[in-house]
């Protein structure tokens, strides 16, 4: 899928993140996880509408966990030029063990803390 | 006959080699076992943080944390089972409010317990977060008792996003 591009300031920092991500694991069982989307404007960034498709998209898709970030990095990339993109993905713990993929540039992850999550 | 073997007989999809996960609302999923410690009442809590649903009229995901609580009598519900039910919903069109006593309904259909309730958080939409309460007793007195208290103090402290 490719997102539409909208105009941003050039040099603008941009970080979005979304608790609502769901794709399939090979099994079939459905993965749940939070993404975080960070670079910094070159004078573009995607439509946002586009961007919700899109994560609704991979609800169908069937993906190894650790290629989750990569996919998702790709399709940012190959829709907008940006600088130092980074893509992070922190998946639900499944069997006791929780996983974080990440893809591109290393970047600070801003948290909003999620008051109905069970801990 | 041994604990594992009683358990193992009321199974069929806990421990089974491979484990078919269906989309659709699907309540045939539910799988009980029977509850040994029926002289004194005690609560089950349930917290599936990873719901979601679709919105039926614009195909829209929705996403909450269910909280189910309960009160078994003779048949509790088997957590996998439940699992593989509540994944069920994924690609079904529900109502917040609607989805929340449509689950209430069915684990009371299947247990029978002496008290449940379930509580639906769901993430906001459009700036609006709906945390829809579905609550049941068998009737009796003291559950009976639970029910009308558990209704009449609902949200007392109401949530809000933080």
């Amino acid at each position: 899928m490719n997102l539409a591009k909208r105009d941003a300031r050039a040099g603008t920092r941009i970080q979005y993140m979304s608790p609502e991500l769901l794709f399939l694991a090979q099994s079939g069982q459905p993965y749940r996880g939070s993404l975080y989307i960070n670079f910094i404007s070159t004078g573009e960034t995607f439509d946002l509408l586009d961007l919700k498709k899109y994560i609704t998209s991979l609800r169908s898709l069937t993906l190894n966990a650790e290629d989750i970030a990569y996919e998702i990095y790709e399709t940012i990339n190959q829709s907008i030029s940006s600088k130092d993109l980074g893509v992070v993905v922190e998946l639900s713990a499944r069997g006791g063990i929780q996983q974080t993929l990440s893809y591109g540039e290393a970047f600070e992850l801003v948290k909003k803390k999620n008051i109905f999550q069970i801990s | 006959m041994s604990y594992a073997q009683k358990r193992e007989e009321e199974l069929e999809q806990l421990g089974a080699e491979k484990t078919e996960y269906k989309y659709e609302y699907s309540p045939e999923l539910l799988e009980t076992f029977e509850n040994v410690h029926p002289q004194k009442d005690y609560w089950v809590s349930l917290n599936a943080d990873e719901f979601s649903s679709l919105c039926p009229i614009t195909n829209q995901p929705d996403f909450g944390t269910l909280i189910i609580n309960y009160i078994p009598h003779i048949n509790m519900v088997e957590s996998k089972s439940l699992k593989l039910y509540l994944f069920s919903f994924m690609n079904s069109g529900e109502f917040h409010e609607d989805v929340v006593n449509k689950i209430g309904k069915d684990l009371v259909k299947l247990m029978e317990p002496k008290y449940l309730e379930v509580v639906g958080l769901f993430y906001p939409r459009g700036n609006i977060s709906i945390h829809p309460t579905f609550s049941h007793s068998n009737g009796q007195e003291k559950y009976a008792k639970i029910e009308e208290h558990r209704f009449m103090n609902r949200n007392l402290n109401p949530q809000r996003i933080g």
